[in-house]
């Protein structure tokens, strides 16, 4: 690895010295690219080299930041950026407590979820991993969407209190096939998550996406009634949830802001199903994880909840520094949740719409644009999308239109719950709002969830 | 460097590509403070500076950016070869609609730019927000201030060149507080459109400190509520809802690169077709709506757009019937070409990127709703046998063809024989969407009418936000499900 950031940063840092506060430098560092299809072709091929500089000063009770999107070539427009951190922070109002200064006492490197073959893929074996998965499937009807974003990001940190950095650097890459009938409506997908190049699979895409075309060329559409079904979920639609549990359920300084529907005297209690056991675990390297957090805490695994028994809160840093209580390891861009799998051999898809039944079994997939309704009952909304089937007590299958299920998170996780399949999966959940922050949780390949309620049911697709 | 970009465009072209542009972006800076509790959580700055370069080859796009300015030559070269890539899979070569070469310059209306004015004086003003919140009932209260000024180059192989300097300010104030049951509900407001500018002129602590005593007292009814009834009735929505409504089920759906299915692995698609332009009703008599670039003083206004077209102000639903849509040079061309017939005659310049980093897309430009002639709300309210007012947006969930929806508001007032009654907690409708309007049964009139501001609108792989508005009045639909 190239060490002109370090070197960057630690002459920062000595300028840094000279100022009456303290500072603390997060380099952020992505090459992002993304090829983009829509209507079967590249509507879109796009590469960003970016660099970013975020300066926190610290006085006291007293914060503020600067960052710069930059270039590393001009050093006295870094040299500013401290300027003006040290010279903002004089003016804010002090917070009612003592932020926590960053301090290393070792530096640390962590490049093993870093694969340089996955970072720099080309265009063309992007291209070539696209034709591989789609090949015979689109016709002038059926047409291919979706994306392959990948890149590289490097995250380095030092601090005035030490000379020591922090740095990590890993490798991504998210798929998202969708095949869709331009004139019926209807869409399926099929998706993976990658974190070196031999996580890349277009068979397997291929096997999912021509199964599901199959079902929707051939089986009857059908718009279903309301009422309670028994509800298998894929991937997808686990990982949202569970996405959702980490904003509203254990984060401890929503739960001290009033957004979340844990509360403190719940820890050690049974209060989900038994089947579920969530941790947020660095050592899973398909979640891109970070093995130290921005304070320098080592990060090893963390229950949330073993056997629906709540083990307790996440705290960054901050939060805890406001209300008090012990920091977790977790001021991280994300962590690295991980489901655990349930007894149930069901691995595949063809093999869940195959295995015997004692009733109809509505399998959603994907939960498009879920949101809180109301955080304190865990109540949430979202539509079914891509590729919903509902698999007949009688083994026959039809394909229903998208409907919406309004639930409490906590239903779903909780006595509701019948069973997850023994294999896992991780699932892709970056968001490429800002800069590049790879995401991923493991979950079961399939859950099943009994009784839950359909409010809503589309007349088409 | 303009000169330099220059080159670069002519250089593109001699190798072939059929279009090139470049979005030059000399600063950007944003200033964002939050104050939580009285506790300025967050007192941030930033600058970002760099290029975006878009390459058209063969009927292809590449695209490609970088912060690092040394040798822009490599950010052309990578945008080319990039299009080269999207070339070997092409299936409707992009065409790009005429558009007048443009030498011009847009400067947003402002008179004190908020970057020139102090941190501290900033800050003070949130403490006098805050001050302003910390009332009776209220565990939780909000503040924050958020500031933008951009400055771009737009320069084509077109020969326009266009700049830009445009700065924004969003301000919002929020309170949370715990109901009997345990239950936490929230009561925001945010500014919107006041006067003819938006610079720091535009935060007017009076102005705050009316809607802080609202909100608080609003709140504090919430919390003693009783529950929303589930229920049929007519929805009165105030324009703290109705932005929303407008900016999901006409807005998105609009976009005519979701029209298209551009955006069918991300966002969704939508459930307009090209052959409904001009045939469907999309809502009731009463529905006139535009996407008008042109309104004065709003983020939704910006002069031209990424393309190098200029702002339109551009009928969208005219007394019910689809007409227009929100629109690029692009998407025009290949729409026109699929519906075999001219639908858009020229691009309604709404293509716009977030920042030098992400190519431009159709997003919203101001998406309004014309005044109407039901008079104001209290001549709506008084007109409604069995209703519910909502205000204020809590949570928003669309289908992925904007086909239906579900919204939770943070308050509703029930309505029965055309008085007020009690004021209800967990409100919320749903409908579907053509249903839903052309289900509007009343519109208010100017006096109802406001800009809201929207500073987050996402869209776009790679991500994008975009801020725009809203111009809407206060709307009453008949027969909505609530409650559920």
């Amino acid at each position: 690895m190239s060490d002109r950031f370090l070197e960057t940063l630690s002459h920062l840092r000595v300028y840094a010295l000279d100022k009456p506060c303290e500072i603390a430098i997060f380099y952020h560092e992505e090459a992002s690219a993304l090829m983009r299809f829509a209507n079967s072709a590249v509507s879109l091929n796009t590469t960003e080299h970016l660099i970013r500089l975020e300066i926190t000063a610290f006085y006291g009770p007293r914060r503020a930041s600067y960052e710069m999107i930059t270039d590393l070539s001009e050093p006295a427009e870094l040299r500013d950026g401290i300027d003006i951190a040290a010279e903002m922070v004089k003016h804010v109002q002090p917070l009612t407590y003592t932020p926590t200064v960053p301090e290393f006492r070792e530096s640390f490197c962590d490049e093993a979820a870093y694969d340089p073959a996955l970072a720099e893929l080309s265009g063309a074996d992007k291209l070539a991993v696209f034709n591989a998965a789609t090949t015979g499937l689109e016709t002038e009807a059926i047409q291919l969407s979706g994306i392959f974003s990948n890149g590289a990001n490097t995250i380095a940190q030092i601090t005035t209190r030490s000379p020591h950095t922090q740095v990590f650097r890993t490798s991504d890459a998210q798929v998202t096939m969708v095949l869709a009938h331009s004139n019926k409506k209807w869409e399926v997908q099929a998706e993976q998550s990658a974190q070196q190049l031999l996580d890349l699979d277009p068979q397997a895409l291929r096997e999912e996406l021509g199964f599901l075309v199959e079902r929707f060329t051939h089986d009857p559409a059908q718009q279903l009634p309301l009422g309670r079904y028994d509800i298998v979920f894929g991937p997808a639609a686990t990982a949202t949830l569970i996405s959702f549990m980490n904003w509203i359920a254990v984060n401890g300084g929503m739960m001290k802001r009033g957004y979340a529907c844990l509360d403190e005297a719940q820890i050690g209690e049974q209060v989900l199903s038994p089947e579920f056991t969530l941790a947020d675990d660095p050592n899973r390297r398909e979640t891109y994880p970070q093995r130290r957090d921005y304070m320098g805490l080592p990060r090893t695994p963390f229950p949330f909840f073993e056997e629906g028994i709540f083990k307790g809160f996440a705290w960054t840093q901050d939060d805890a520094d406001e209300f008090g209580a012990e920091p977790t390891g977790h001021t991280v861009a994300h962590k690295s949740l991980s489901l655990s799998g349930g007894g149930e051999d069901v691995g595949t898809l063809r093999a869940l719409a195959f295995v015997p039944r004692d009733g109809d079994l509505l399998y959603i997939p994907f939960l498009h644009y879920m949101n809180v309704v109301n955080p304190t009952q865990s109540l949430v909304t979202g539509s079914s999308r891509f590729g919903a089937l509902l698999l007949k007590r009688d083994g026959s299958i039809v394909t229903p239109y998208n409907v919406r299920l309004t639930q409490r998170i906590l239903d779903i996780f909780g006595d509701r719950l019948a069973w997850l399949s023994q294999q896992t999966v991780p699932y892709n959940t970056s968001s490429s709002y800002g800069a590049r922050n790879p995401t991923a949780v493991i979950v079961p390949r399939f859950m099943r969830v009994n009784d839950l309620s359909i409010s809503h049911s589309n007349p088409t697709f | 460097m303009l000169d330099q970009i220059k080159a670069h465009l002519d250089r593109l072209r001699a190798s072939g590509a059929t279009y090139v542009d470049c979005r030059w972006v000399p600063s950007e800076d944003a200033n964002a403070l939050t104050m939580w509790n009285g506790n300025l959580k967050q007192a941030a700055s930033s600058r970002q500076s760099g290029v975006g370069i878009r390459v058209l080859f063969q009927g292809a796009w590449g695209f490609s950016a970088a912060s690092d300015l040394s040798d822009l030559g490599i950010v052309f070269d990578r945008a080319l070869e990039n299009a080269r890539i999207a070339a070997e899979r092409v299936t409707f070569p992009v065409r790009l609609a005429e558009k007048d070469s443009v030498q011009d310059t847009f400067i947003s209306p402002c008179a004190v730019d908020p970057f020139e004015v102090p941190l501290a004086e900033k800050v003070a003003f949130l403490e006098l927000l805050d001050a302003s919140l910390n009332q009776r009932g209220v565990q939780q209260r909000m503040s924050t201030l958020d500031f933008i000024r951009k400055q771009v180059h737009f320069a084509d192989s077109e020969g326009s060149e266009i700049g830009k300097q445009i700065i924004e300010v969003f301000a919002h104030i929020g309170v949370r507080g715990v109901d009997p049951e345990g239950t936490a509900h929230e009561r925001t407001f945010r500014l919107g459109r006041r006067g003819a500018t938006r610079g720091w002129e535009s935060l007017d602590l009076d102005h705050f400190r009316e809607n802080a005593e609202r909100i608080v007292s609003e709140l504090n009814q919430v919390l003693q509520a009783e529950t929303c009834p589930v229920d049929d009735r007519s929805v009165i929505l105030l324009p703290g809802i109705m932005f929303l409504q407008t900016h999901e089920t006409i807005g998105h759906p609009l976009e005519l690169d979701r029209i298209l299915g551009y955006e069918l692995a991300f966002a969704g698609g939508s459930f307009v077709t090209l052959q409904d332009f001009g045939e469907l009703r999309y809502g009731s008599e009463r529905l006139t709506a535009r996407a008008d670039a042109t309104l004065p003083n709003s983020p939704g206004s910006f002069g031209y757009d990424d393309d190098g077209v200029p702002a339109e102000d551009n009928l969208l639903i005219d007394r019910g019937i689809l007409v227009g849509a929100i629109t690029g040079r692009q998407m025009v061309e290949e729409a026109n070409a699929k519906a075999q017939r001219i639908i858009f005659p020229e691009s309604s310049g709404a293509n716009r990127a977030t920042a030098f980093y992400r190519v431009p897309i159709e997003r919203m430009t101001n998406i309004n709703i014309d005044p109407g002639c039901d008079g104001t709300l209290d001549d709506i309210v008084a007109r409604t046998e069995r209703g519910i007012i909502l205000d204020g947006d809590r949570s928003w969930s669309i289908g992925s063809n904007r086909e239906q929806f579900h919204f939770a508001c943070e308050i509703g007032w029930l309505v029965e024989d055309g008085r007020v009654i009690d004021v209800v907690k967990n409100a919320t409708y749903k409908d579907d969407t053509l249903r839903f309007w052309n289900a509007l049964s009343a519109v208010g009139d100017a006096s109802t009418w406001e800009v809201v501001y929207v500073e987050n609108c996402g869209k776009g792989q790679p991500n994008q936000v975009m801020q725009l508005g809203h111009g809407i009045p206060v709307c009453r639909f008949d027969d909505v499900r609530i409650g559920e």
